[in-house]
């Protein structure tokens, strides 16, 4: 089935995540994209400590990721696609703009050469032009950390 | 390593700075401090980047952060090369804050809290409500006691610490406690605050708390428990003007 959330957020599982999203959503995968947490066994460990039993981890980076979003969505489950960084969302997109048609902005945070656009989403230049460029092409982009909040469109962040 | 014992003091207070620049990073770095000193002398060298790092964007449970700062603490005394420190505290940050919050947020928490309104609603004393907040406290803080003396005791290898405690089971185990709990006690309390008022008055709690689930279908998850309760109040509170 198509993914029910997919979220950019660089502390990839967290709270807000698991209870906030996963419960209300009845998440049952968590597919995490990210390089560097997939070539690490130690940090892998720590993520599939952070979820509820009954709900499974998928690690991919996102070369092997893109590649795999077909089979992904075969799958029955309710699944959460989750990455943390805007490059790699962009390059998901480019591999299925259907499959990522509708974005999570969750959270980015602090970084030298980010500005603040809301509290828990601080953006660079590029990594803005990146998101606008995607909604160009289709994408359906807003803001929300938790669910119980107001999303917010991109033309709102410049 | 000394300083275990401020730290845990500071470690309080880990919300104190809480900014969406750093989180609680800066809160972090004052309560690595006392746990740091003693680097000064052993190699001064390292003391000021290790400090630096300590302060560096960190969020997770409050009570759980103890682990991370304990652990990177050890790690720094250990002399692990620095961006391994970084990668642990960013590694350990999100699933720490998922662990606690399920395991404070959506069970110990709401489980006490049934349990006191289930108390109340049988007879017992206001004392219950003493007793639930002491007994919150207790838990949560032999709980950061826990996380900050494992964090030291085991550096790099606080993964493994964290997997091999109760921890996880405790955080799954807490939730359907507290469902339990929320499901006995919320009827239980709520026949007992309306018990004086007769039939009118549950026929109206009926009816308001009808509303508020057809709300919550209706608008999804922005409808928030408590923003119904308010409103409710405000709806109650000007009706009332109205009609004196």
């Amino acid at each position: 089935m198509p993914f029910v959330l997919s979220r950019v957020d660089d502390r990839l599982i967290h709270g807000q995540v698991v209870i906030g999203w996963g419960r209300p959503l009845g998440v049952q995968r968590i597919l995490l994209i990210d390089d560097d947490v997939a070539a690490n066994d130690w940090e892998q460990d720590l993520y599939r400590m952070a979820v509820p039993e009954g709900v499974t981890i998928e690690f991919a980076g996102t070369a092997a990721a893109a590649a795999r979003l077909g089979a992904w969505q075969a799958d029955a489950r309710r699944s959460m696609l989750l990455t943390g960084s805007v490059p790699s969302l962009v390059r998901l997109y480019a591999a299925d703009p259907v499959a990522l048609h509708r974005i999570n902005l969750g959270g980015l945070h602090h970084r030298p050469g980010r500005t603040e656009r809301l509290p828990y989403l601080y953006l660079t230049p590029d990594e803005y032009h990146s998101l606008v460029e995607l909604e160009l092409l289709g994408a359906d982009i807003t803001a929300q950390d938790v669910p119980s909040a107001v999303p917010v469109g991109l033309g709102a962040l410049a | 390593m000394n300083g275990a014992g401020r730290a845990f003091l500071r470690l309080l207070s880990v919300q104190g700075s809480w900014n969406y620049e750093r989180m609680q990073g800066i809160g972090m770095g004052f309560a690595a401090e006392p746990l740091l000193d003693d680097l000064r002398t052993t190699e001064p060298g390292r003391y000021p980047e290790a400090v630096v790092r300590s302060a560096e964007f960190f969020n997770a449970n409050p009570y759980l952060a103890g682990l991370a700062l304990g652990a990177s603490a050890r790690a720094e005394y250990d002399a692990v090369p620095g961006e391994q420190i970084v990668r642990l505290r960013a590694a350990l940050a999100g699933p720490l804050g998922a662990l606690g919050d399920s395991l404070f947020w959506a069970g110990i928490l709401p489980a006490l809290s049934g349990l006191a309104l289930a108390a109340l609603a049988l007879g017992a004393g206001w004392w219950v409500v003493a007793l639930f907040v002491l007994a919150f406290n207790a838990v949560r803080l032999a709980t950061a006691s826990w996380a900050l003396s494992t964090g030291l005791a085991s550096g790099m290898r606080v993964g493994g610490a964290l997997g091999a405690s109760k921890l996880p089971r405790a955080a799954t185990r807490s939730g359907a406690a507290a469902a339990f709990a929320v499901g006995v006690g919320t009827p239980m309390a709520a026949a007992w605050l309306l018990h004086p008022f007769g039939a009118r008055g549950v026929a109206s709690a009926v009816l308001i708390a009808g509303a508020g689930l057809g709300l919550a279908r209706w608008s999804g998850a922005r409808f928030t428990a408590t923003r119904f309760g308010l409103l409710a109040l405000g709806i109650t509170l000007l009706l009332r003007l109205v009609t004196a």
